[in-house]
């Protein structure tokens, strides 16, 4: 049985990298120039398609199980075995590659499969460098499964640190530094709970502050509750913008050009739809550009409920998302910010060119927070987090949401997404605990990896974020972990994204509709 | 007409060129890869600081480096003609390296080659020559298609 699982996983995951790198290739184009300039751009180019990575992978992967199966049984055994390869990769190009096989071309799979099958059944010098090789990757794996594990304990760090600090300034801190604010809320349809969310921003323990709220037409549903909030709180300066015409493919950076045009203060406070803020929510945000070298100021937030279980992995998925933000915070500042809260003041935004050139891209408030960092500002946090209202989704629905996100940063950071490779606590230690060399090894790096997991997990969402999600339901943390893995796998694959029921595709950041693309392109 | 052979030459040539290259680099590159892992000496996997210590050995091989090298060129040979050829002409024909490395070891040193293997090497051989009796290219290259 092993022998059987341990054959075909070598021999599939071989033939697939192999069709994965040629269609790659066939992408390309046929090579016309072989100088070393020439030969130099191609290879550039292919590094830029998503299947020569998926090649590389899987074809890694191949070469691995067949070190480990050279370590297990001769190599008499190995090579011969393997040539069936030659079978699949030859049903592989007739039905993926579409390439047309003739009866010679099958006469040559028949002769060289048995050929290779005879040539080497019988004992032969064995290959001791990939016998070794096999020990020394092994080694490698290992050391490799330490880097979740030195993460996860990290971004616990960095929370304790973080909020240890938060903490103790907001004990006895009073703040005289509170220049008026515009809160700008671009809206598209009605979350659950969306009266008592804007509500909390009409509750603010703050001067002088107005909040304009954006639509794109009139029909909006949530037209008719920000009517309700003006006559409720007729102290609060309140106006409902209605942006008509669709300036990029993305409409909310659309109506926050609006808005940024009608603010009548020079402090921005830019909130999504679902976010709900304690009273002192704007003196804690102003605060924090006492400090003139603050460009932006971003905050985590927590869950309020989570109605189903999609949400319950979404909440995970924004504790994991906090413990990154964390680590990236104490090494090198953040450098982006997130939907919960994007603070900006009028002169820092005009000089990074206003909203006008995030118009089409995917990820706005990622770009917006990236642009302020280049220009030499700070991206600050506010110390306490913001409360989110996670939608009724299902796990379908939560699983492409994710998956989007991951799309969004392979094109707006490819680094930063490829690195989400040493962060999967998960996959590591499954590679560890097989290759570990006895039982209590394998026990001993699941235990590692739950127990580090958990813990950085409590620190950061129940103690740091206070999230009740978090705090009932600690244990998903590793099923999420496994959902993530397995979508960020599938992120390399895919460029296409749906978001408010239309398709774009992505070009570096930049979403494109797909129905207004040229044909053939 | 006279385009269209010259061009299926010109196909073939660069085809052949680039196998050949392969061929030849992937099996040098193996050759030093597993002379330069017979020089470090039998690596001591006992403990694990032995381990750490042969990898830092492998690695700072410059034997070593130079099959690394090899097997790098022969992947870019690789790509490169799998820009225009077909998969199945490529891995195929890239199996005579199996009865190349029995024949070699037979030619240089003398080594006793079984009745099982000679017909072995003899059948791949075969099934290389059947291969290379048809076109390198079955597809339609990706410009032609768009167009069509």
């Amino acid at each position: 049985m092993r022998t059987a699982l341990i054959l075909s996983f070598v021999v599939l995951t071989g033939t697939c990298g192999e069709i994965s790198l040629t269609h790659a290739m066939k992408q390309i184009g046929e090579v016309q120039h072989f100088s070393p300039a020439a030969i130099s751009r191609v290879l550039l180019h292919s590094l830029r398609q998503v299947w020569l990575w998926i090649a590389v992978g899987l074809m890694g992967v191949s070469f691995y199980a067949f070190l480990t199966m050279l370590s297990w049984y001769p190599v008499s055994f190995v090579v011969p075995a393997t040539s069936l390869a030659y079978v699949t990769g030859a049903l592989g190009a007739k039905f993926l590659l579409r390439e047309r096989l003739s009866a010679i071309r099958w006469a040559g799979v028949a002769c060289i499969s048995l050929g290779v099958a005879l040539a080497w059944a019988d004992p032969m010098p064995s290959l001791p460098h990939l016998r070794n090789l096999y020990i020394l990757l092994r080694e490698v794996v290992f050391v490799a499964a330490l880097a979740p594990l030195a993460f996860y304990l990290f971004s616990g760090w960095a929370a304790w640190r973080f909020f240890r600090h938060a903490r103790a300034q907001a004990l006895g801190h009073a703040t005289d530094f509170m220049p008026p604010v515009s809160i700008l809320k671009p809206l598209h349809g009605l979350d659950r709970g969306a009266y008592e969310h804007f509500a909390s921003f009409c509750r603010q323990k703050y001067p002088t502050y107005e909040i304009l709220f954006a639509v794109r037409n009139e029909n909006d549903p949530a037209v008719p509750v920000v009517r309700r909030l003006i006559r409720d709180f007729p102290r609060i300066p309140i106006r409902l913008l209605v942006d008509q015409d669709r300036k990029g493919t993305n409409d909310k950076v659309g109506k926050l050009c609006l808005m940024a045009q009608e603010a009548s203060y020079p402090l921005l406070v830019i909130t999504d739809s679902d976010v709900r803020v304690a009273p002192d929510y704007l003196r804690s945000v102003a605060d924090i550009f006492r400090d003139p070298r603050v460009g932006a100021v971003t905050a985590l937030y927590r869950a309020m409920e989570a109605p189903t279980f999609g949400a319950e992995m979404d909440t995970m998925g924004s504790l994991s998302f906090s413990g990154s933000a964390l680590v990236a915070r104490e090494l090198e500042g953040l450098k982006f910010t997130m939907g919960s809260t994007t603070a900006i003041t009028g002169e820092r935004l005009a000089e990074i060119g206003g909203f006008a050139p995030l118009l089409d891209m995917h990820s706005d408030d990622y770009e917006l927070g990236r642009r302020i960092a280049q220009k030499g500002y700070r991206v600050e946090l506010v110390p306490e987090p913001v409360e989110m209202e996670f939608p009724s989704e299902s796990l379908h629905d939560y699983l492409r949401h994710e998956l989007r996100w991951l799309i969004g940063l392979r094109h707006v950071r490819p680094g930063g997404h490829f690195g989400l490779l040493m962060t999967q606590g998960i996959a590591w230690t499954v590679a560890a605990a097989i290759l570990a060399s006895s039982w209590t090894a394998s026990a001993a790096w699941v235990s590692a990896y739950l127990i580090i997991r958990l813990l950085s997990g409590y620190v950061i969402g129940v103690w740091g974020l206070r999230d009740p999600v978090v705090r009932r339901k600690l244990w998903l943390l590793p099923l999420h972990d496994l959902f993530w893995f397995f979508l960020w796998l599938v992120s390399f694959s895919v460029n296409r994204i749906e978001w408010r029921g239309l398709v774009f595709t992505l070009e570096k950041g930049r979403m494109i509709p797909v129905e207004s693309r040229p044909q053939g392109a | 007409m006279e385009q269209t052979i010259s061009s299926t030459r010109t196909l073939k040539a660069k085809t052949y060129i680039l196998l050949f290259l392969m061929i030849a680099l992937g099996s040098v590159g193996n050759t030093i890869l597993d002379k330069g892992m017979k020089s470090l000496g039998p690596i001591d996997f006992s403990t694990r600081s032995a381990v750490w210590q042969g990898i830092l050995h492998t690695f700072t091989n410059g034997t070593i480096w130079l099959g690394i090298c090899c097997m790098l060129l022969f992947m870019v040979c690789h790509m490169l003609v799998l820009s225009w050829a077909d998969y199945s002409f490529v891995m195929l024909f890239s199996a005579i390296t199996y009865a190349l490395v029995p024949l070699l070891g037979y030619i240089w040193l003398g080594e006793y080659v079984p009745i099982a293997r000679r017909i072995g090497i003899v059948l791949i051989v075969f099934g290389v020559f059947l291969v290379s009796r048809t076109p390198p290219r079955t597809t339609q290259p990706i410009s032609d298609r768009s167009l069509s």
